[in-house]
């Protein structure tokens, strides 16, 4: 696979983000699949951030260390990123009269054969008299004459976004020409050449993570959104936020996350589809909400987006560190579910099954994202409006059933699967206590020996049957693989990246990738691991969560681990030689990443 | 009252104040014609949240500190239903405070009656933020060092547009403050001052019975928000009970929501999977 990629670097706050999007949007428009990600510092104005974007015309889901472009736009970038640049790359800045004065970077310049070149911006925007902020408009419109992209389709893109201001639109179509008549000057006969576009890319959608989750929410039926900002799931919430006019749904930023916790189990409660989604800190201070739902059997939905812990720690960087904390959180025993997604198919698809799930087993459902996920430009299909289906369990509905109701039906400890009749405040029917206290069949609060042992087996009898209605992990690969790789979350592209790779599609490798990790189903996982010479977990973590649960299950543990755990995800080239090494008999087990 | 008149005996202390409060909510709905199945009641945990099986309707009996947001997610959800929170002044000075705070500005449409008995009840009598500074209580001998919260004073300061105080030895008066509190258009805090003979020695039925007076008698106009404030604040003599603040002009959190206006249906009935493709136009 040809892959390109364009790293665009400066502060926050000086158009990176912009320029990274209208390139992204651009590139996909002629055909290619982009993969976008960012990195940012947790200010608001002046830490160094980027957008890189990889660009292909197969599947691409993954960044690579190194680039073939980077752009910078101010003189940190030149230093700080000079060595992101692949052998014969470009260096494009807008720092006048830039001199290396540093030997080293010198040399490495020399020997990478790296062209440096300079776009006269101020100069530029001066003549134009045109604000900095079209600045942005300029460099892309370099960038695109140096990966010959027609000029009117930036000219569109614009026109899209300015359409409206006619003087503005002027001024953008005037940097657009004079950014394409510098790059003659400034960089005569360079160009950056990407491979063969492929038309299935261009009418695809190009998204985050978190604006895919945010179209599952409203997919699934949620009526009801509760947060409290928090990176990574802000974002979730305003996209949601922005949406309301649209949606009509009703949008409340909390006090804090306790409250956008009850708030979100009261409107559940009620009977509506109502979700909260926050990060490690303030899904901690939630917790004592999910146990009361583990014992009030109120269908719950929790968007857990992971970021390094412990503490504040690395606020707007990755992490898969909290799997543990899903699966263990909120005192007592009862019945969970903890699903992560990984993309933004996934982000989407899984949404509506968190709700089902919930409400069909009347349990808290936690769902994982994390920074990366969210926050990553993905390319997508237009989303699959017909998968979905509408599953609310036992709530009943019906008029002739609820007439027939006893309180007692409400915590029937006889049910089989665990899972009672559930009905809505409002329904002319027998009432019942939602009771936070050990209780019984209605509700009412008892001490009793052996009700108590009846409720707490039918509250964990729940886990049975959710267990059994569970899909087993995705597999890809052959029957009897020789290396079995286990994965969760985000990884997952860059797993497909490098195992469509040359170096791997010979090998034979399979790849097992976790959906749902609790209840934890363990018969691919068993069957596929005990043929396996190696059994390769990959994890941005620093214990190997998902092994440590696989191992509890299966008590194996011939496994080894490529771990990261310094708030980057996995790159491209670095997972290669990782799982290269991997392969390669070693004998230490235990691998472990920066 | 038989409608919503429970199985179980009641567990609370002989002449213990709950039982003034749980009648008279009975009585109020009874009053307003509201069916069990009609109303949810939420409760906080704490002597007053052992009501929570002592009386029929739709119930949740959830955590310690949390009744008001959950009271105000169910009626987010559904604002036809009167939903009415119970909890007590430990559940909502201290643990749940903020919770208070943002309830009163979000004015969400919901009762709130704060069993004030000036003590944290169910943990055997400790100080709470209510209980007179010095005052000797299970866990400070030595009499408490924090100064007293003054509640109304408090709650004033957030503009509330409903605030009543009722006493639990008269039953009449706080069903009539419930009546109200349950068809006020937002969030109605009423304070119920309490007995509880088993730890609050200070201020006892006898001396509830002895300070509080109905406003309304002395003429006291609910609509104004300054003279309501000064008499709710000012209990050093006598104790000013009733409605004692209320306005209807401020709609409730839900009529605030731009994309709610019109809206016929409640978030309950709206749930359906719903296609995102006119949406997702933007992203391509
Ligand atoms: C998170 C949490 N902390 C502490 C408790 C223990 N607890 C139960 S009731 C209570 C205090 C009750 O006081 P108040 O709210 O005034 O209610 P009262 O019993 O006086 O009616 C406490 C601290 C708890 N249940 N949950
Ligand atoms: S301790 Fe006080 S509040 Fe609790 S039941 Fe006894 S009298 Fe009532
Ligand atoms: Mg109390």
């Amino acid at each position: 696979m040809v892959r390109v990629a364009i790293k665009i670097v400066g502060a926050q706050g000086q158009g990176v983000n912009s320029v990274g999007e209208m390139c992204a949007k651009g590139l996909k428009r002629s055909g290619f699949c982009v993969f976008g990600y960012r990195e940012y510092m947790s200010l608001i104005k002046g830490g160094h951030s980027s957008y890189q974007l990889d660009v292909s015309a197969e599947d691409v889901r993954s960044s690579t260390t190194r680039v073939d472009i980077v752009v910078t736009f101010n003189h940190h970038g030149l230093e700080k990123n000079l060595r992101d640049i692949k052998k014969g790359g470009i260096l494009l800045h807008q720092t006048p009269q830039w001199k290396f004065k540093n030997p080293e970077d010198q040399a490495f310049i020399a020997e990478q054969k790296i062209r440096v070149i300079e776009l006269p911006t101020d100069a530029i925007l001066k003549k134009l008299k045109a604000k900095p902020i079209l600045g942005n408009v300029l460099i892309t419109a370099v960038v695109w004459s140096l990966l010959s992209q027609p000029e009117e389709q930036l000219r569109a893109l614009v026109r899209e976004q300015f359409g409206h201001k006619k003087d503005l639109l002027d001024l953008n179509f005037a940097c657009i020409a004079e950014g394409f008549a510098a790059c003659k000057v400034i960089a005569p006969g360079i160009t950056l050449s990407l491979p063969k576009p492929d038309s299935k890319w261009q009418d695809q959608l190009l998204l985050t993570g978190s604006q895919a989750m945010g179209l599952g929410i409203i997919h699934a039926g949620c009526r009801v959104y509760v947060g409290y900002p928090m990176t990574p799931s802000s974002p979730i919430l305003t996209f949601i936020a922005d949406m309301q006019n649209e949606t009509g749904m009703a949008v409340k930023q909390a006090e804090d996350e306790i409250t956008a916790a009850q708030m979100m189990v009261g409107a559940m409660h009620m009977g509506t589809r109502a979700i909260t989604a926050t990060s490690g800190g303030g899904f901690d201070l939630m917790t004592e909400t999910l146990s009361l739902t583990g014992i009030t059997e109120t269908p719950a939905v929790f968007i857990l987006a992971q970021r390094p812990g412990p503490g504040t720690a690395l606020p707007t960087w990755t992490a898969q560190g909290d799997l543990t904390l899903a699966v263990g959180a909120g005192h007592g025993e009862y019945t969970r579910l903890v699903m992560a997604a990984s993309d933004t198919q996934d982000s989407f698809d899984l949404l509506p099954e968190a709700f089902n799930f919930a409400e069909e087993f009347q349990i808290p459902v936690i769902v994982l994202t994390d920074k990366h996920l969210g926050e990553a430009l993905f390319t997508q299909p237009a989303f699959d409006q017909t998968i979905a289906k509408l599953k609310r369990g036992r709530l009943v509905t019906d008029l002739r059933e609820l007439a027939q109701l006893k309180p007692a039906d409400r915590y029937d400890p006889a049910a089989g699967d665990g899972v009672s009749k559930r009905w809505l405040p409002g329904s002319e029917a027998a009432t019942f206590c939602a009771q936070g206290d050990e209780h019984g069949p209605d509700g009412s609060v008892t001490e009793d020996a052996e009700n108590a042992r009846q409720q707490m087996e039918k509250r964990l009898k729940k886990m049975a049957a959710l267990k059994a209605a569970l899909p087993e992990p995705l597999y890809v690969g052959p029957k009897n693989p020789e290396t079995l790789i286990v994965s969760w979350g985000s990884n997952r592209g860059v797993i497909f990246d490098v195992l469509e790779s040359a170096e791997m599609k010979k090998k034979n490798i399979g790849y097992l990738h976790y959906q749902y990790l609790w209840p934890l189903k363990t018969e691919s996982f068993e069957m596929l691991s005990r043929t396996a010479k190696r059994t390769v977990f990959i994890e941005c973590n620093h214990g190997g969560q998902l092994a440590s649960l696989l191992k509890l299950a299966c008590g194996r543990d011939v496994t080894q681990k490529i771990l990261k755990f310094d708030g980057r995800p996995f790159f491209f080239e670095e997972l290669r030689e990782k799982l290269l090494s991997a392969l390669t008999p070693n004998p230490s087990l235990d691998r472990r990443g920066a | 009252m038989h409608d919503f008149a429970s199985v179980h005996p009641c567990t609370w202390c002989d002449g213990c104040g709950d039982y003034g409060i749980w009648s008279a909510a009975k009585r109020a709905l009874v009053e307003l014609k509201i069916q069990p199945w009609q109303v949810l009641l939420c409760f906080d945990v704490g002597c007053h949240g052992n009501m929570s099986d002592k009386i029929e309707a739709y119930r949740f009996h959830g955590l310690h500190g949390r009744v008001i947001p959950l009271t105000a997610g169910a009626s987010l959800a559904n604002p036809t239903i009167p939903v009415i929170a119970f909890g007590g002044d430990g559940a909502s000075f201290s643990e749940g405070i903020g919770h208070l705070v943002h309830a009163v500005r979000s004015n969400y449409r919901m009762t709130f009656i704060l069993h004030n008995n000036a003590n944290y009840g169910l943990t055997t009598g400790q100080a709470s933020a209510l209980t007179p500074q010095d005052q000797k209580m299970n866990s400070s001998p030595n009499g408490i060092p924090e100064s007293t919260l003054n509640s109304m004073d408090f709650v004033f300061s957030l503009k509330p547009t409903f605030v009543a105080r009722g006493f639990s030895g008269d039953i009449a008066q706080m069903t009539r403050i419930l009546m109200a509190a349950i068809r006020h258009r937002g969030f109605a805090y009423v304070d119920m001052l309490q007995a509880c003979p088993t730890y609050n020695k200070f201020a006892t039925h006898e001396w509830l019975m002895q300070h509080c007076y109905d406003a309304a008698t002395e003429g006291h106009d609910p609509k104004n928000f300054e003279k309501a404030r000064a008499l709710a604040v000012d209990t050093q003599n006598r104790v000013a009970t009733g409605i004692l603040y209320q306005t209807e002009d401020v709609p409730a959190f839900h009529e605030h929501l731009k994309p709610r206006e019109g809206v016929t249906t409640t978030p309950v009935e709206e749930v359906k999977i719903v296609d995102t493709s006119k949406w997702e136009r933007s992203f391509a």
